[in-house]
């Protein structure tokens, strides 16, 4: 395969001094492309080339992925075995069947998005994605973006991605994935990357854009919002925490070494950095496993992971507050007030804290998981009480019986995903981000009444 | 050296050597001393010398000051590290905290008071006076509004050193500026053309530039006139640089840009840094010394050995004035190592300090 040139997007173009007038009329290029193009477009076609760039992806010898992976990771993030791991687990699942099971669950009937289908009230309706859609990129994982762009492809929307500054590398290179497997999906995408908060870029972009989507912290959301028109759509999704769940006689049933290697999953994945990630396990007292074994089990197991897909260097100042955290535990361990610590030698690789007090103790991450004991999971919910609104995932390692019970009062409390632990980073395809409808709050439908 | 058996004489011991170093900064004997104070902690601090114990660095095994163990500044949040038994701990110094459960807590007694003002005073002298050193206004309340307040501690200390200057507290036991405290005595000042120290939080100094342009005021203090500024914001007012904050102390202060000298201190230590003398030219970046008496290593986060020349790392402390608590410190200072001091970073991000911006006054 030839080496693709990467001399496409805005952000290709290393220290080109972007404008608010170029980023309207790349904003304006992109609308004309989409109508010449994506607008007309069937839903396989483009769903196949979405599932030939997964297979690229997917493939080690592809000459994108084997870029993305040996650049270093203050670029990307991630070392390269992490990164690999997360790549891979996101591109699985672009298989044809999800994507219209996910167009399906989103409209009903996937033919919606071309034309009338009919609905059980023997009406018609059609749905309509934006124009354009703004993208504001995450800077934590990159794999988000990936599915963004995919789903804004899905709606025949011209799409411009912002990222932060030396962060769009990743955003790039999947977007030359697509512009090789059809130039025709890429033209109606342009990437670019700035220090967010810029108003003179951002306000051209939010003036052309119909819809803006962005991840990032509560204020950076905040300022986009009191920034963008009311008539303008904004999905804001700010940060949320995870936390696992193992029920008491889930041992028993799944086995205590699976529990551990699950719980070691999504500690590993993505370093813990991404909001799916658990920062505390909590685990129910009183059943065969007792909570300090499972912290000390799953140090071994972290212990032996750090050598397979090794978590890597980290900035300092991520370091140092593993290294503060540490010694605070460290001190309260030697003094017996309720804590024990687990942790990998003269690194901040992993570590794992054993802690008697029950709140919610957010974690420094890049894999410092927190182990607590808990009574049962009415208890685990008033503990939580404080997090109730910043919940995402909660991971369960529970029988499947236990888990439909122990679902329940997790969904009426708040609770947006549950999945079973292991799968905490390993959202499906169609799933729910925050508890909202991936495509349907981008969509605006059209009722046809014939009666 | 002989093990030390009572406060009294470790107070005495390194009060003794504080003075020294102040006359002949070269004084030797600092490992020595260390390791008798580390010695005595260990025997009379409980949770210090668990927490030893458990690092296997003990007095039997530490022959270099540098092995002492630091204790996290967190843990003076939840445990009493302190010599002291109940019934003589006098007075403690806090950490401004939203509760009482997250401020940290140093006690002191009458003796290491004593050494507390031994320590902080010809450090301070050493760096903030000069033949200019007229006026004091201090942007800090009196001792009797923040008892438990090691900076209001250590300006009455200042104050009292420097009886016979004019001085004015301009602030109340909530920490909020008398504006017009402040502002008549630095009319006072111009007029009766003596230069005057402004000794302030960076949050105090932010709040008076504030207010001087509320009422569209500018001065242009004596000749001579200088500002000590210690500390972060704590989320007490509008946060900007020390850059854009300095610049504005010399733009509306008329306080030249090499008479505003930093301070870095905080609750749960006995001696303080600052980062150049008056009327030397301040370097870029600005570069931190502890006095003799208290050596600062920057160490790797992940080895927790000391990084090289020119690296970053976490800010640790050997503080030999801490006589009754824990001499050896690991702050939550990310700070650059320099030959000559030490340059600092920032903090460090911990997910208990995310939104509870008041938690971090800990030298107030």
């Amino acid at each position: 395969m030839p080496k693709p040139s990467l001399d496409y997007f805005l952000a290709d173009k290393q220290g080109a001094e972007l404008t608010g007038t170029l980023i309207t009329e790349a904003c304006q290029a992109l609308r004309h492309n989409r109508d010449d193009y994506l607008a007309l477009v069937g839903n396989e076609p483009i769903i196949a080339k979405l599932i030939e760039v997964a297979n690229l992806w997917r493939s080690p010898d592809y000459e994108l992925r084997r870029q993305a992976l040996t650049a270093s990771p203050e670029e990307t993030g991630f070392p390269r075995e992490v990164l690999a791991a997360g790549l891979d687990a996101c591109f699985a699942d672009w298989t044809q069947e999800k994507f219209f099971m996910l167009l399906t669950q989103e409209f009903g009937d996937p033919t919606r998005l071309q034309s009338f289908a009919n609905q059980p009230n023997r009406t018609y309706s059609m749905v309509h994605g934006p124009q354009l859609i703004a993208h504001i990129a995450p800077g934590n994982l990159p794999v988000p973006i990936f599915q963004s762009i995919a789903f804004g492809l899905l709606l025949r929307s011209a799409q411009f991605v912002k990222c932060a500054t030396g962060k769009s590398l990743l955003p790039r290179l999947f977007g030359h994935s697509l512009h090789y497997v059809e130039p025709g999906l890429a033209s109606s995408l342009e990437i670019a990357e700035w220090d967010g908060g810029n108003e003179v870029l951002e306000s051209s972009l939010f003036t052309e854009a119909d819809c803006v989507v962005a991840s990032g912290n509560d204020n950076s959301i905040n300022s986009i919002r009191q920034r963008l028109p009311l008539s303008k759509r904004l999905l804001g999704y700010g940060h949320r925490v995870s936390f696992g769940y193992v029920e008491k006689q889930a041992n028993e049933i799944m086995g205590t070494q699976a529990i551990i290697s699950h719980a070691a999953d999504d500690v590993v994945a993505w370093n813990q950095c991404g909001c799916l990630s658990p920062h505390v396990i909590y685990v129910e007292q009183f059943g065969t496993l007792k909570p300090e074994r499972f912290a000390e089990m799953l140090a071994e197991e972290l212990e032996m992971r750090n050598e397979a897909i090794p978590r890597g260097p980290i900035p300092t100042k991520e370091a140092a507050a593993i290294s503060t955290a540490r010694r605070f535990y460290k001190i309260r361990e030697a003094n017996n007030v309720g804590a024990m610590l687990w942790e990998s030698e003269d690194t901040t690789d992993w570590t794992v804290v054993y802690e008697d007090e029950k709140q919610f103790q957010r974690s420094p991450l890049n894999r410092f998981i927190f182990i607590k004991p808990i009574e049962h999971i009415e208890e685990a919910l008033h503990v939580l009480e404080p997090i109730r609104e910043s919940v995402s995932t909660v991971g369960l390692a529970a029988s499947e019986a236990r888990m439909r019970e122990l679902a329940r009062p997790l969904a009426k409390w708040g609770v947006p995903r549950i999945c079973a632990i292991g799968q905490m980073q390993r959202p499906p395809l169609a799933w729910r981000h925050d508890g909202r409808p991936p495509l349907g709050e981008l969509i605006h439908w059209t009722d046809l009444e014939t009666a | 050296m002989t093990p030390f058996t009572s406060l009294a004489e470790v107070c005495s011991a390194i009060s003794a050597f504080i003075r020294c170093c102040a006359d002949e900064p070269r004084t030797v004997g600092f490992n020595e001393l260390a390791l008798a104070l580390f010695a005595f902690q260990f025997e009379h601090n409980i949770p210090y010398a668990n927490f030893c114990r458990t690092e296997n660095h003990t007095p039997a095994t530490v022959a270099d000051w540098r092995n002492i163990p630091a204790v996290p500044t967190r843990a003076f949040k939840s445990l009493n590290l302190t010599v002291l038994p109940e019934v003589d701990r006098e007075t403690v110094f806090r950490s401004s905290g939203t509760t009482q459960a997250n401020c940290s807590r140093h006690f002191h007694n009458h003796d290491s008071l004593a050494v507390y003002h031994t320590s902080l005073w010809p450090w301070f002298a050493e760096h903030l006076i000069d033949e200019s050193t007229k006026r004091l206004l201090f942007l800090f309340p009196e001792i009797d509004q923040a008892p438990e307040s090691s900076l209001a501690y250590m300006m009455d200390e200042v104050a009292k050193r420097l009886a016979k200057h004019e001085r004015c507290f301009a602030a109340d036991g909530q920490w909020q500026i008398d504006d017009q405290a402040a502002v008549d005595f630095l009319h006072d000042c111009v007029t009766q053309n003596e230069p005057v120290t402004i000794l302030g939080t960076a949050f105090s100094f932010v709040h008076l530039l504030d207010h001087l342009d509320r009422v569209a005021i500018e001065f242009q203090l004596p000749s001579g006139s200088a500002a000590m500024e210690t500390g972060g914001y704590k989320g007490r007012s509008r946060e900007i640089s020390k850059p854009e904050l300095h610049q504005a102390i010399t733009d509306k202060l008329g306080i030249a840009s090499g008479r505003i000298i930093c301070e870095y201190g905080m609750c749960e230590l006995s001696s303080q840094a600052y980062d150049c003398k008056l009327g030397q030219a301040n370097t870029t970046p600005r570069k931190f010394r502890f006095p003799p008496w208290a050596r600062a290593r920057i160490v790797s986060p992940e080895t927790m050995g000391e990084v090289e020349i020119g690296q970053a790392g976490l800010l640790q402390i050997v503080d030999l004035a801490n006589v009754n608590s824990v001499l050896s410190l690991q702050t939550e200072d990310l700070a650059r190592r320099h030959t000559d001091g030490f340059e600092l970073l920032g903090r460090v991000e911990l997910a208990e300090s995310r939104g509870c911006s008041l938690m971090n006054l800990n030298h107030a």
